[in-house]
């Protein structure tokens, strides 16, 4: 084998996945551009104490299997490296977004204006619930082809999350520039955010099913669930 | 029917829920208390979709092949729920009670809760009031014969109740001396029999007659002269039909 002589940190830089060099006192002493996203919504201190519990015994590499989650971040692997007494490494494994194993059934699918189908559901929510809620909207949102019934169980069950909390803010407008491929096509996104000062989480694996049968993606974090949802055409 | 009063909040969210869904194919239920409109509000929002009970499951699900558009009554009686399929359909649903959550829950989309109408008064007092009007049309009775106020808002089970009380109220003050004497006769008709027919009966007559007269007079004393008997008479016959 030819030794290649080439600098490969670009290629660490440039990296999608999070790649951090601490000191053997914490100090970060290098991070690539997908780390330096990862901060804003996690401590320097939480992700260097997770490199020493994950690190190996004696010098080398060590490749742990663990769920984390910061925000719209889902790792499912790190890998920490321990070459010398000063340096610490660990990289982050994005969990791949899941494709959705439900194949689409298009006869269910009717075109469908989702701010109906959004109001419809808030009216419901208001027969039980008298929480202070605000809705901004985006009326020019294009119709597009959705189960209705699955869709609206969707949002029933996600705005039910809500049913204690205060104020509640719903936003629903189109992701620009971000699209989604479902049976070979590229469709546009609707982002459907639902925000408070709390919510329940006893329906959080419901939610996720019932998305992932109409194809939407979920974040569900502690006081907001989002729902991404593919306009098809 | 071509209106649905109600000042009712929580219904009237319930309307704008369904008129925003009602070119959608989408399954919905009101579940609520007997005899609250439930059904009325299905077809007033509905007035073609064909309508069916939930008493017959096979009824029920010849129609589900038949029609997009369906109007299930009743639907707590049906037995075989978790086996129906509502995919794009328009279904109406009421029920009394939920039964099964999860089933209830995995077929419908909207879940709505009807208010009883304890707990709408101003409903309450609305159905009053055209009960009473169609009751004084049935029992050719005229206006002056009603004093809506005075009739009791027996909501125990709701408009059912209600209208029973209306109907009784106003015949019971509507009555003559001869209908009186003809219920008290068919009423003997049916119970007369033993030893003690006399006495037993007997209470038909004096109980009302000295409830009222105390009503009327406040005391026993006077009411014992205008009733022309011994006071003490009066006293043991208000003591042995146990009058207050």
């Amino acid at each position: 084998m030819n030794t290649i002589s080439i600098d490969f940190q670009p290629f660490v830089e440039w990296d999608n996945s999070p790649f951090i060099l601490f000191s053997n006192r914490g100090k970060i002493l290098y991070l690539n551009n997908a780390a330096e996203i990862l901060f804003g919504y996690v401590s320097k201190q939480e992700l260097y104490d997770i490199a020493l519990a994950y690190a190996p015994q004696s010098f080398g590499y060590k490749t742990t299997m663990l769920t984390l989650n910061y925000d719209a971040f889902n790792f499912y692997a790190i890998t920490v490296g321990y070459e010398n007494e000063e340096h610490l490494s660990v990289r982050f494994y994005h969990t791949p977004r899941v494709k959705s194993s439900v194949p689409l059934e298009t006869g269910k699918l009717m075109t469908t204006d989702i701010n109906i189908l959004l109001e419809a559901n808030i009216a419901l929510f208001k027969t039980k619930n008298n929480n202070k809620l605000q809705l901004l909207t985006d009326q020019d949102i294009p119709s597009f082809r959705i189960d209705q019934n699955n869709f609206s169980k969707l949002l029933r069950k996600s705005l039910d999350a809500f049913r204690a909390s205060d104020s509640i803010n719903v936003n629903l407008k189109l992701l620009v520039g971000e699209h989604v491929i479902i049976s070979g096509k590229k469709e546009s996104i609707v982002q459907l955010s639902i925000e408070a000062n709390g919510r329940y989480n006893d329906t959080d694996t419901e939610i996720r099913n019932l998305a992932d049968q109409s194809h939407i993606s979920v974040l569900l974090k502690e006081h907001a669930i989002k729902l991404e949802i593919p306009l098809i055409q | 029917m071509e209106h649905f009063f109600t000042k009712s909040e929580q219904i009237q969210h319930i309307i704008k829920g369904f008129n925003l869904t009602k070119t959608l194919f989408v399954s919905s239920i009101i579940i609520g208390e007997a005899n609250i409109g439930k059904k009325s509000l299905a077809r007033y929002l509905f007035p073609h979709a064909h309508m069916i009970s939930g008493e017959n499951q096979k009824e029920v699900e010849a129609a589900l092949e038949a029609y997009d558009e369906l109007i299930i009554t009743d639907f707590e009686k049906l037995n075989n729920q978790e086996t129906l399929n509502f995919d794009n359909k328009r279904i109406i649903a009421t029920a009394n009670f939920i039964g099964n959550y999860t089933t209830i829950d995995t077929l419908f989309a909207f879940i709505y809760t009807m208010p009883s109408l304890k707990e709408r008064p101003e409903d309450a007092r609305y159905i009053k009031e055209s009960f009473a009007k169609k009751a004084r049309h049935d029992l050719l009775l005229e206006e002056k014969d009603l004093d809506i106020s005075e009739i009791p808002m027996d909501l125990s089970s709701n408009s059912k109740s209600l209208k029973k009380s209306i109907y009784t109220h106003l015949m019971i003050h509507s009555m003559d001396k001869q209908n009186i004497e003809e219920a008290v006769y068919y009423y003997i008709l049916k119970h007369i029999g033993g030893k003690n027919a006399y006495k037993e009966h007997l209470e038909l007559y004096e109980k009302p007659l000295i409830e009222a007269g105390l009503q009327k007079y406040g005391s026993q004393l006077q009411l014992s002269q205008v009733l022309g008997i011994n006071r003490n008479t009066l006293r043991k016959k208000i003591h042995e039909h146990d009058i207050d």
